[in-house]
């Protein structure tokens, strides 16, 4: 997300800027956690020529901060490339997200798991915050109702001591021919291992928290695949690999390079103020024209949502992930 | 009158002031209301929240209790309703601290409390989770530690609980502490706003009542004075309001009226008692000249008598002369003495007669002077009769804007009491000035049924000073004859004194011409008695002109007296 958001900054200042200043990135670690994103909230609040935060990375930091950058005399402009809870952006007027919901995740991986693999039995292995209790939520609930039965639903933190257990019990209870990990890629490291050792034989499959996962045959939903066709992406994807040593950007990198498309766009047009930015955003697909960016069309709804844009299932295949067919 | 001055009434002062109040009071009203409504939509947003959050800092309490109790329990008895329990108590958990988040009105510290509760929680509930499930496998003592370590982040979660559930309570006397504040700011600012608006009516009615009351008492000042007889123009403070600046105008003009009327009165009345002297002198010297008239025809008589007395024995002497022709000279001679002094007296009395008949011209003039000024005295009263027509019309008018006046009052309740005592008192002066009216009427009544009787006896009194000219005359006229004759007799007494010696025969002649001159002497002594009689009635006259004179000066002086106490 860093990489692709420097990439997006030096393009723009490589073309002169905007209104002939060049943008400037004031970089900030929340470490993913809640606290700490309450106090980087408060530090960029107090900067007055921050108009706007790209940003946090997780739901879970996002709603953290989001009553900070929304309070005040002068409320801050916040757009998450990739906060997926459904509720992240809900009363929150200034808070915005370029990515879909994990509605939209849970839905369509609980769709693939009972239409192209004709799974009936399921386990989830969730992480225990936000995001994960999120993704867990629509996909158990989708599952159920495509005619699937959820054999155990576990939670999990990165200091749990072993998934044994839970397998474990898993395969007393019969098995399952899906193993959800709505986590992250470290959970799920950690979870193929312990399946092999408790012979659970299930297809891994997860969210975008998984995204970066090197396990071949993992299937992974996301908002951005690299291959996605069209020529922005084409060009946006052979830039980062020449600037980022022929790495491929993620869904997280493409959403902040198209934000940060997007709001120096937004200063051009309104200049550098923080409530006028912040309604030209909200403007965009309504009141100005859509915009058209690597990750897909960004139009937002009155949520700060985009709800036209889509989930794709993708697989590992040689340690990258690629559109998968069914 | 001035587009300015039509709008100096006393209904528009009171409607100013009125709307002086009314702009002012509104204002007052409209802060006083918002000061009130913004301590109800305070203290209502207050209570709300705290409501709110305390509903949410309870829910959070009991769930996190819920969610241990269920978790220990499924330990020592594996059911799937105490697992369902745990699972639902620790859903709720996050649903009530995603609530707790969501409050406004949070600090950033009880933020991250917050934030921190949900890491217990999930650390809790993960752990409790692996206890269950080394539990299902029949791993008790696993299950133990697990439970164990599950303790630590749980024990720390209630504490987090429970203090937030604490924040909260202070935050709950803040607020109560808030509001009370809120109260007495606003208290005051009612306070303030009651005291302003008791200021400004005070104000407005202080000014309002001025604006009336001042003007009101100075034409009750100047009226008063006007039925105290002072009829000096009034002078008056300041801009009147419309409908007293009418009243004043009228009252001005009634008291200009009556100045010029007064001053022709007394002006009239002086020239009457001037007439009436006058007339009482005219009089006087009338009565002395008919005393004088009567003594001489008096002596006339006398002498008539004598000198018939005197041409019968001259008669008997010519009788006897015929035998005594010889004293006839001497008898003669008597007779030519006697012509003499009778001719003197004669001429005498002729001249008193001509200065009388000069006199009697005198009288006349003033007789019909003082006629011609009566005459003009019945118009002046007939003016006065006019003019009081007009004051009663006046008061009429008055005492109907007097009775508006107090309607108006009424209208304007309370305040217009003062207007109300002050339109009464114009009413009493209406009726006063009408009453004063009647009065004037009547006293004009009777001056003029004194000057009708007074005109009726001039017209008399020239009746009989003209009838008295032609008398006089006949008496100049008998008077002449008497001298005439007179001359007559000296002369023939001469021819006979000259020629009676010579001519005896003309004796008899002599007789007849003395028959004719005894006859002569009969009617001058009964044309005498004529003469004595008309002057004594001349002089009757006289004094009863001279009484209608003094009448006259009486009724001068009852005018007089009549308009003596007025100024003007």
């Amino acid at each position: 997300m860093r990489l692709a958001a420097e990439l997006a900054v030096r393009e723009i200042n490589a073309a002169g800027g905007v209104r002939g200043r060049p943008l400037a990135l004031v970089l900030l670690d929340d470490s993913a956690s809640t606290q700490r994103a309450i106090q980087v909230a408060r530090q960029f609040y107090d900067m007055p020529d921050v108009y706007a935060v790209v940003g946090h990375l997780t739901s879970g930091t996002t709603i953290a901060a989001a009553p900070v950058y929304n309070g005040g005399a002068t409320p801050l402009l916040e757009i998450s490339p990739s906060a997926s809870s459904p509720t992240a952006t809900h009363g929150a007027p200034y808070t915005f997200r370029v990515c879909p919901t994990d509605l939209l995740h849970g839905a369509r991986l609980a769709a693939w798991a009972r239409r192209q693999l004709a799974a009936e039995r399921a386990a989830v292995l969730y992480l225990n915050d936000e995001y994960g209790r999120g993704v867990r939520q629509v996909f158990t609930s989708s599952f159920t109702s495509l005619g699937g039965r959820v054999i155990t639903d576990d939670p999990y933190l990165p200091d749990l001591p072993s998934f044994q257990p839970y397998l474990e019990r898993l395969q007393r209870a019969g098995g399952a021919q899906v193993v959800m990990v709505a986590g992250t890629r470290a959970g799920a490291e950690a979870i193929m291992p312990a399946m092999r050792a408790a012979g659970v034989t299930a297809q891994v499959m997860g969210g975008d928290g998984l995204t970066g996962l090197e396990i071949d045959g993992t299937l992974i939903s996301s908002a951005y695949l690299p291959d996605r066709p069209g020529e922005r992406n084409a060009a946006f994807v052979a830039a980062y690999r020449r600037a980022y040593d022929s790495r491929l950007p993620d869904h997280r990198g493409a959403g902040a390079y198209d934000i940060i498309h997007l709001l120096a766009r937004g200063l051009d047009a309104v200049g550098p103020h923080r409530d006028h930015l912040r309604d030209w955003v909200a403007g965009v697909g309504t009141e100005t024209p859509a915009f058209e960016g690597v990750t897909g069309t960004i139009a937002f709804d009155e949520n700060g949502d985009v709800p036209n844009k889509d989930v794709v299932v993708g697989v590992v295949r040689g340690g990258q992930l690629v559109t998968a067919t069914p | 009158m001035t587009g300015l001055e039509r709008f100096n009434t006393l209904r528009v002062r009171i409607a100013l002031g009125g709307l002086a109040l009314v702009a002012g009071m509104v204002p007052i009203a409209f802060i006083g209301i918002s000061a009130l409504s913004t301590i109800g939509t305070t203290v209502a947003a207050e209570l709300d929240q705290l409501q709110r959050v305390t509903a949410v800092s309870n829910g959070v309490t009991v769930a996190v209790s819920d969610e241990i109790r269920a978790a220990e329990q499924y330990l020592s008895a594996r059911t799937p309703e105490v697992q369902q329990q745990f699972r639902t108590a620790a859903a709720s958990v996050y649903t009530f601290q995603q609530a707790l988040q969501s409050l406004g009105a949070l600090t950033e510290e009880e933020r991250i409390a917050v934030t921190r509760l949900e890491n217990l929680q999930a650390q809790a509930e993960v752990w409790y989770a692996y206890a269950h499930a080394l539990a299902d496998l029949g791993r008790r003592e696993d299950a133990h530690a697990a439970a164990i370590t599950a303790r630590e982040p749980a024990e720390q979660l209630l504490a987090s609980v429970l203090s937030v559930a604490e924040g909260q309570s202070r935050q709950a006397e803040a607020t109560t502490d808030r509001l009370v504040d809120a109260a007495r700011t606003r208290r005051s600012v009612v306070l303030l706003v009651l005291a302003t608006s008791v200021v400004i009516a005070t104000l407005v009615g202080v000014a309002l009542f001025r604006s009336v009351d001042r003007p009101v008492q100075d034409l009750v000042g100047a009226a008063r004075r006007f039925g105290a007889g002072d009829f000096r123009p009034m002078t008056l403070r300041g801009t009147m309001p419309g409908e007293l600046r009418e009243l004043t105008d009228a009252m001005d003009s009634v008291g200009a009226r009556l100045r010029t009327i007064i001053v022709a009165v007394t002006n009239e009345s002086q020239q009457m008692a001037d007439t009436a002297s006058d007339l009482s002198a005219v009089s006087e010297e009338l009565a002395a000249t008919s005393g004088e008239i009567t003594t001489a025809m008096v002596d006339i008589s006398n002498s008539a008598e004598k000198q018939v007395s005197g041409l019968e024995h001259s008669r008997q002497r010519m009788e006897h002369l015929a035998t005594l022709a010889r004293k006839n000279a001497d008898v003669t001679q008597r007779v030519v003495t006697l012509g003499q002094q009778i001719r003197r007296l004669a001429d005498d009395r002729r001249r008193e007669m001509a200065t009388a008949g000069a006199s009697i011209a005198d009288v006349r003039t003033v007789v019909e002077r003082s006629a011609r000024q009566v005459e003009e005295l019945e118009r002046l009263t007939a003016a006065i009769d006019d003019f009081i027509d007009l004051i009663k019309r006046i008061s009429s008018q008055t005492n109907l804007l007097a009775l508006n006046a107090a309607i108006e009052a009424a209208r304007a309740g309370e305040r217009g009491l003062g207007f109300a005592v002050v339109a009464e008192e114009v009413r009493h002066l209406a009726d006063s000035s009408a009453k004063a009216a009647e009065e004037v009427a009547d006293t004009v009544r009777t001056i003029r049924h004194q000057m009708s009787e007074v005109a009726q006896t001039m017209a008399s009194g020239r009746g009989k000073v003209a009838a008295l000219g032609p008398m006089a005359e006949g008496v100049q006229r008998a008077l002449g004859d008497i001298a005439s004759a007179v001359a007559e007799v000296e002369q023939t007494t001469a021819n006979v004194s000259r020629e009676a010696r010579a001519h005896l025969e003309a004796t008899d002649e002599i007789g007849a011409v003395l028959r004719t001159v005894s006859e002569a002497a009969s009617s001058h002594a009964s044309s005498a008695e004529q003469v004595t009689a008309a002057a004594e009635e001349q002089g009757a006259s006289t004094e009863e002109m001279a009484a209608q004179a003094n009448a006259l000066t009486q009724a001068a002086e009852r005018l007089r007296a009549l308009v003596k106490d007025l100024r003007v």
